[in-house]
């Protein structure tokens, strides 16, 4: 900060953040846990992202994974490019800069009362864990709790430990299904809106939340639409390529929406007339 | 910490790219303490030794040739294809629009027929063996051969750029070439050059290799446009295969 | 306001002595046979009556390329800040509307510090079109004149320059100017004629509707055959991106330095144009067709942006890209009057 900003803070530096903790989920996907240098967290909401980067390298947006309730930052990265694999080799004690949080947020007080409906698609579970998470730690403030999992072959499941102890609780409904059959798999096989019958909750009156790979959405909606849930009652979170993460770059946009900032979690009323949006 | 071990090896060519390296100069002596640069003849004899970036500059004109790139590849980490003779042929391709023989006994006369001449389709890199990045040009641009080689040491995905030379061209406000009725392959062709042609009053004629995805029906009609042939074009293109 | 009469000469001395101080002047110049923003060096290559620059003076507001943040490679960052106190001269009327709404832009919601700090560092002096360009439409966009966003506005009314200071920084600059009176009667009625000129005169293609129209116009023309009619030419060069003075998308790269230990992360132009400009990994493309591209930028000029910045429209008629097209296909108003054509607006 120099004397001709005033007192303003550059939205485009990082802070630092040290990883604590880092494990491989699967073959592409690393989970890290971050404690902030300046001793100071921020304050998040779930359905919120942070830019990460590792200087030299690149900055990228990635969700958060972690609810409010836990201690520290907790993010999963896939590696799928330059920034990506750079810290896929990074270690505990390792740094990393994040700017943020940015973006929207899900329901979380709007839902209270209601039914909760997760439905993920591969890394898609990611930032719904925040929601699902933050749920589970106020569980007296929401209805019945229902999680459907898709994911392409049974080892790229992410979380299978937490989602094991999960699976064990009466006040939680955990539905899990792979792509391809397999030997090693004995549950559900077939594509996530496969699950969507099976949910037990009232659908059309619960909060239907859906995150995934760009090609789920338009069927998960159109499941959702036959099911009679009402868009108003859905909530996506999508991607885009993002440069700044706060409304200037234009690169998030789906016409006239940004999804750093109107997103990346959407009510679907808010959504369905935009061409661009799936 | 080991220094990375980088080894340039030139096939078919006419050595200007390396010549644009060493015009790097002072930045030269930086590279050189960053990397060991492993000389080719030493690099092929120590049989058990690899390589963690192999320059190949050149095409592939001979069946030699073709060993020789495959024993390299099976050695090095990562492949760089550099300058378009590698990404794409280059001007030696030019010699698969007739034939041979004639070509042969064209370029040496009656020594054409001698064996070491023997002569085959020209081919890129990347049609012999699997490259990890190409470094257009003809010659390449030194800014970008360093700006790419230090991602590559820091571990970083090089940028390479898949847009037209018109972006680089146009941020440099050069006046454009179209405001004189003339063709320039510029909307079509790969940046990363800063294009420096039209800056001095050419037009580019495509030495980097057309991007992935050019509109080549575009270039045709807005040719008729400007009262100019396809014809025009193709001559324009034989000369860096980028048709 | 204030507003005085100068003469050239005396303008040419002031300018001189500008050149002389320690800010960095920039004015238009002559490049070929056409004009560019560049340092001056010399007043007398000032060229006031020139009919448009190559690239807008976007490009000393949001460089092609600028450095945001020096850091060291895997650790900390520090804020680059340049703020080099600069003289911008001979801005028109349309360029000063796109820098204006740049202003908001780059203001509002989160502050973007590294384009206000070197905005505010920039003193401008704007001036009324002198001579009118192959392609301006800038009649058509309510831009032909300028009343707000500038230090100081010249109207050339022949032998003399009348200047108009708005701001503390252009009043501190007219001070300096020997032989600045103020204006008379006379002075004022021959501006007065200049802008009148202007505001019916810079039209070479015609809107024709009310630029504020359309927002309301392109609601209705989503899935219009001329996007497709129009992008089967386009070469998604984004040269039409470059050049425009309201274009402000950006890319960001990081660049290591030799020592391979520290670098600088720049922020570089960026066009919606461009293929790539919305890929993501997996190299899923949000906005694979040339079309969808091109419709794109005509949204944005024409409908998204003005809902950010309360209804003014993002294209403010310098018509560069309609020269800087070599499909030619970029003119808005041929696309936009393409659409009023065939469209029932209820
Ligand atoms: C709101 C949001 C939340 C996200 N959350 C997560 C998360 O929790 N976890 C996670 O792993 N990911 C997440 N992502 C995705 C993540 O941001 C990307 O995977 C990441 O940006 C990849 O960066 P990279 O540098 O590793 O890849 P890059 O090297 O940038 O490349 C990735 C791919 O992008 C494309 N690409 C990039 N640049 C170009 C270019 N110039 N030209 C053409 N193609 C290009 C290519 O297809 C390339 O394969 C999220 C994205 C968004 C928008
Ligand atoms: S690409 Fe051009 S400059 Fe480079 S070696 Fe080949 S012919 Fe020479
Ligand atoms: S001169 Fe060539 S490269 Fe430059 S803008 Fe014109 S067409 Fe593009
Ligand atoms: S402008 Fe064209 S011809 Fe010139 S260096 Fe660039 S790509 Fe090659
Ligand atoms: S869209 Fe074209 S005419 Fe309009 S402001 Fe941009 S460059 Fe100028
Ligand atoms: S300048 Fe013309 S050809 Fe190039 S991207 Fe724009 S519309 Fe397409
Ligand atoms: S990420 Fe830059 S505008 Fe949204």
């Amino acid at each position: 900060m120099c004397e001709c900003c005033n007192g303003k803070k550059d939205i485009y530096r990082p802070q630092l953040w040290t990883i604590n903790k880092h494990r491989m989920l699967n073959g592409t996907e690393m989970y890290l846990h971050l404690d902030p240098d300046s001793g100071k967290a921020f304050d998040y909401i779930p359905g919120q992202f942070v830019e990460v980067s590792l200087a030299g390298i690149g900055e990228a947006p990635i969700s958060i994974s972690s609810s409010p309730t836990q201690k520290g930052l907790e993010l999963v990265v896939r590696n799928v490019g330059g920034l990506t694999k750079a810290i896929h080799k990074l270690k505990a004690g390792d740094k990393l800069g994040i700017r943020g949080p940015y973006g929207s947020t899900y329901p979380v007080s709007q839902a209270k009362g209601k039914d909760l409906v997760f439905i993920c698609g591969g890394i898609g579970l990611v930032p719904q864990l925040s929601f699902i998470r933050y749920a589970m730690d106020h569980r007296a403030d929401y209805g019945s709790i229902t999680v459907l999992i898709g994911t392409k072959c049974h080892d790229m499941r992410l979380f299978r430990e937490e989602i094991a102890l999960w699976s064990e609780r009466k006040d939680i409904t955990i539905i899990e299904t792979i792509d391809e059959a397999h030997d090693c798999w004995d549950g559900n096989v077939g594509v996530v809106t496969t699950l969507i019958p099976r949910v037990e909750s009232d659908l059309p009156a619960s909060q239907v939340l859906v995150c995934g790979p760009p090609i789920m959405y338009k069927f998960v909606l159109m499941a959702l639409a036959e099911a009679g849930v009402p868009e108003e009652n859905i909530y996506v979170n999508l991607e885009r390529r993002m440069k700044c993460g706060v409304g200037k770059c234009g690169h998030c946009q789906i016409n006239d929406k940004y999804v750093c900032q109107d997103g990346p979690v959407f009510r679907w009323s808010d959504l369905a007339l935009v061409p661009e949006a799936i | 910490m080991t220094k990375p071990r980088v080894a340039i090896f030139d096939f078919a060519c006419c050595e200007g790219c390396q010549l644009q390296i060493v015009n790097l100069e002072e930045e030269i002596l930086n590279l050189i303490e960053l990397v060991d640069v492993v000389e080719w003849r030493e690099a092929m004899s120590e049989q058990s030794h690899e390589y963690d970036i192999a320059i190949i500059e050149g095409s592939i004109t001979r069946d030699e040739d073709v060993k020789r790139l495959e024993v390299i590849r099976s050695r090095a980490k990562v492949l760089i294809a550099l300058g378009s003779c590698a990404t794409s042929g280059g001007v030696n391709r030019m010699k698969n629009s007739f034939d041979l023989n004639e070509v042969r006994t064209c370029v040496y006369g009656r020594d054409g027929a001698m064996p070491h001449l023997n002569t085959r389709l020209t081919q890129a890199c990347h049609e012999v063996v699997a490259v990890d990045y190409k470094i257009y040009g003809c010659p390449i641009d030194n800014a970008e051969f360093a700006q790419i080689l230090r991602a590559l040491l820091v571990g970083k995905k090089p940028f390479i750029p898949d847009y037209p030379v018109c972006v680089e061209c146009k941020a440099r406000e050069t006046v454009c070439r179209y405001e004189y009725d003339e063709i320039c392959m510029g909307p079509i062709v790969r940046a990363g050059c800063g294009a420096p042609c039209p800056s001095v009053g050419w037009r580019c004629f495509g030495c980097r290799g057309l991007v992935d995805n050019p509109n080549v029906q575009a270039a045709q009609e807005v040719m008729d446009k400007y009262r100019l042939t396809v014809d025009d074009l193709k001559q324009k293109m034989v000369l860096f295969n980028t048709k | 306001m204030s507003v005085s009469t100068v003469s050239k000469e005396q303008f040419r001395s002031f300018v001189a002595a500008l050149i002389g101080s320690e800010q960095t002047v920039v004015g238009v110049q002559a490049k070929n046979d056409k004009f560019a923003f560049g340092p001056l060096r010399r007043a007398e290559d000032l060229r006031l009556d020139y009919d448009v620059t190559i690239l807008s003076p976007r490009k000393y507001l949001l460089p092609p390329k600028e450095t945001l943040l020096n850091f060291q490679v895997a650790g900390d960052s520090q804020t680059v800040c340049d703020c080099q106190p600069m003289v911008l001269i001979g801005v028109h009327p349309y360029d000063m509307a796109a820098i204006s709404q740049m202003d908001e832009l780059f203001s509002q919601g989160e502050y973007d510090t590294h384009y206000m700090n070197r905005r505010q560092a920039i003193t401008i002096i704007a001036c009324d079109v002198a001579t009118a360009s192959a392609n301006v439409f800038a009649s058509s966009m309510n831009t032909a004149t300028v009343d707000s966003g500038f230090d100081i506005l010249l109207t050339d009314i022949g032998g003399a320059y009348v200047v108009q200071a708005d701001t503390d920084k252009g009043r501190a600059l007219v001070k300096k100017m020997a032989g600045a009176k103020p204006a008379g009667a006379d002075d004022m009625a021959k501006r007065k004629a200049v802008q009148e000129k202007n505001r019916t005169g810079l039209n070479k293609h015609v809107l024709e509707c009310k630029p504020a129209f359309l927002p309301k116009l392109l609601e209705k023309t989503y899935d219009h055959p001329v996007w497709e009619d129009k992008a089967r030419l386009c070469y998604s060069c984004g040269s039409c991106n470059q050049v425009c003075p309201t274009c402000y998308c950006f890319d960001v790269q990081d660049e290591v330095n030799w020592d391979l230990k520290t670098g600088s992360r720049c922020r570089v132009w960026d066009g919606c144009l461009l293929e790539n400009f919305a890929t993501v990994a997996g190299n899923h493309n949000f906005r694979k067709n040339r079309s969808a591209r091109f419709r794109h930028r005509l949204y944005r000029k024409g409908k998204y942006v003005p809902s950010k910045i309360g209804g003014q429209i993002a294209c403010v008629g310098c018509g560069r890209c309609v020269s800087a097209c070599t499909a030619k296909i970029a003119n808005p108003v041929d696309v936009y009057n393409t659409l009023l054509e065939n469209t029932e607006i209820g």
